[in-house]
């Protein structure tokens, strides 16, 4: 990341950016499934940074630099800093490192007569030396040495502390420039900056590969079940804001963290093991019987028993293929766990395969993406359109992935849903919207008929503004459900 | 060897022979041909006393690294220490030892065998670096006692 050097060219981009959003936003009606966000550049978030700290050093009467200290101690809690401080000053600044005392401001001078350097032990006279407030008083070359291993080597910013033994002042910022390279000062800024974003929960990187764009949005992590808080980044990415994952519209954040881990761990195989499979009841090996009759050999222990009741073969008698031991309760009971069981996994993988499926279709979308590109071409050379004219298929395209990606995690909120009648509406909802996205799909997927060019146009832009249209309706119905608390869910969240 | 690492360690000697707590030991290890290695310290920490620790003199290695002080040295006891929070390989795990926690460049071979010898009997269990003796500290203080006591016995300087 490299700040210093074009600041002003920065702090323009960004104003003209927020121009533009400002007026964006204004003209749109917000719909109730969007919320109010802003992108960030570096440049906005130290003078973020530098505002709050000037706030705090206004209402606590200190510089700002020992506010800032004071601030990332606090983790950018301006509340219980100003709570803490009041009830004394004195335990705060020492618990945080910081010395108020004026008089002994930090500077680089030449060390006194009879000093010598803790860390290296020269005693050379008129050595250049640097105390803290502190007083610990360290060579210029050895300071220097340890700032830039703190940074560069530990990846420390906001707790790097006096080199002395047993000393917890913080050393700030302006000794921090005063006495390391500028590369390596610029990368103690931006160590500071990431831990002034992690620090503060309105504040999010953008998820995107090296994209250096933070987004803030002001929804609190106490609302996450009544929103779905999806910003998109200046870089192009949209991602939800609440949990960092990517836009999982309109299932809501713990939900779908329940649906990742379901999906991800092996649960579900021991699932399937229990409603396909049972086990040797001598050698609990498990079985799974693939056809044949009911008279079990276990290969491992060679015990003999029946598949239905699971009794000892030796008690059928002459009832070979046809377990007469079938309606007594202890196998009833065994055979109901094992039907309840298969059930659950059913409606599992209904889910989930439909989950998967969008999934990967989004996927195959973006492939789609670049066919696309060339029928764009192939059409301003067959017909009489121009590149203005055809751009509406690769709008067509945009749509459709984003409709992927929307059903992909109806299907996992879905999943969770209790049946009612609300369930019913939703379900009703998804399933408008993905016959909308499969017509379109297949319509994107033919290949192109030149003779018919302003009918497929015509076609592709109706089915496009349709699809649309139909996750509009989920996503507002969905969100305003959120907010009503309309939703019953199978879990206890 | 770096300047500032010659430099340094040829102090820490210095000062070391001019004062030293006592009990203690600490001396740059004699090679072969008669001449120091100043990278390699073998030292030996006392127990204090009326603790389970007295009367046994601990010896161990003090491993400069090449970027000392900006590094700490590597503290290990030989042979392996009977403590919760020494490894099974001998090696002291101690916060001010450790350079992601407390290691500062301006600390002194004197406080790191002064601040190991307070760790003998003021165990932290919270870092615990070898099962034995961790097992035995939580689960059964007296026999724990009991292992101490032998093991100062079997360290008791000749």
């Amino acid at each position: 990341m490299d700040f210093g050097v074009d600041d002003d060219d920065e702090v323009y981009t960004s104003e003209a950016d927020e121009a533009d959003v400002g007026t964006f936003t204004a003209e749109k009606t917000r719909s109730d499934y969007e919320v109010d966000f802003r992108v960030l550049d570096a440049h906005d978030i130290r003078t973020m940074q530098h505002d709050r700290a000037r706030q705090v050093a206004d209402i606590l009467g200190i510089s700002t630099e020992h506010s800032a200290i004071l601030l990332r101690y606090f983790k950018w809690n301006k509340e219980e800093l100003i709570e803490r401080y009041m009830d004394g000053p004195e335990t705060v600044l020492q618990k945080a490192g910081v010395i108020t005392d004026d008089s002994t401001a930090p500077r680089v001078m030449p060390a006194p007569a009879g000093f010598c350097c803790d860390i290296c032990c020269d005693d050379e006279p008129g050595l250049e030396s640097l105390a803290l407030r502190c007083a610990h008083r360290f060579c210029r070359s050895c300071y220097e040495d340890y700032l830039r291993k703190k940074v560069v080597n530990d990846g420390e910013s906001r707790r790097i502390q006096c080199p002395a033994t047993h000393c917890s002042v913080i050393v700030d910022e302006r000794t921090v420039e005063r006495l390391v390279p500028a590369a390596v000062y610029t990368r103690y800024q931006m160590l500071l900056t990431r831990t002034f974003v992690d620090d503060s929960p309105q504040l999010r990187w953008c998820p995107a590969p090296s994209c250096e764009y933070v987004v803030k949005c002001d929804v609190p992590q106490a609302a996450l079940r009544t929103v779905v808080p999806t910003v998109q980044c200046r870089c192009g990415t949209t991602f939800c804001h609440g949990c960092g994952l990517e836009d999982h519209l309109p299932c809501i954040c713990e939900l779908v963290k329940l649906w990742l881990r379901k999906c991800a761990d092996d649960s579900e195989t021991s699932n399937w093991i229990q409603a396909n499979t049972k086990e040797c009841i001598k050698c609990h090996s498990t079985i799974e019987k693939n056809g044949g009759c009911n008279h079990m050999t276990c290969r491992k222990c060679h015990h003999e028993f029946c598949w239905v009741c699971l009794g000892p073969w030796s008690e059928h008698g002459t009832n070979w293929y046809n377990c007469n031991r079938f309606d007594e309760s202890s196998s009833k009971d065994a055979r109901d766990s094992q039907a309840r069981s298969r059930q659950q996994l059913e409606r599992y993988l209904h889910y989930y395969n439909r989950y998967a499926n969008h999934d990967q279709s989004a996927r195959l979308d973006k492939e789609l993406h670049t066919r696309t590109e060339k029928k764009m071409e192939e059409m301003q050379r067959t017909s009489s359109l121009s590149w203005i004219e055809v751009q509406f298929l690769r709008v067509a395209v945009d749509k459709l992935y984003e409709c992927r990606m929307t059903l992909k995690w109806t299907y996992a909120f879905a999943y969770y849903l209790t049946r009612d009648n609300q369930t019913a509406l939703f379900e009703d909802n998804q399933r408008d919207l993905e016959m909308a996205v499969e017509a379109l799909s297949e319509l994107l997927e033919k290949p192109i008929d030149p003779t018919h060019i302003k009918e497929l146009k015509q076609d592709v832009l109706n089915k496009t503004s349709y699809v649309a249209k139909r996750r509009e309706t989920l996503l507002e119905d969905t969100a305003r459900g959120l907010m009503e608390e309309r939703w019953k869910y199978q879990v206890t969240l | 060897m770096s300047g500032i690492c010659q430099q340094r360690l040829a102090e820490e000697r210095r000062q070391w022979r001019k004062d030293h707590p006592f009990g203690f030991y600490a001396r740059p290890r004699k090679l072969a041909d008669g001449s120091l290695d100043m990278m390699i310290w073998d030292c030996g920490i006392p127990g204090k006393q009326n603790t389970p620790w007295e009367h046994g003199v601990y010896k161990l290695v003090l491993t400069f690294p090449e970027d000392y002080p900006s590094k700490p040295p590597k503290c290990k006891f030989t042979p392996p220490l009977f403590h919760p929070n020494v490894y099974p390989s001998g090696t002291v795990c101690l916060s001010i030892i450790n350079e992601e926690q407390g290691w500062k460049p301006a600390i002194t071979v004197k406080q790191i065998l002064l601040g190991i010898q307070d760790l003998l009997d003021d165990p932290n269990p919270m870092s615990p670096a070898q099962t034995d003796a961790y097992m035995l500290f939580r689960k059964d203080p007296d026999e724990y006692i009991h292992r101490v006591r032998v093991q100062a016995r079997e360290n008791m300087p000749s």
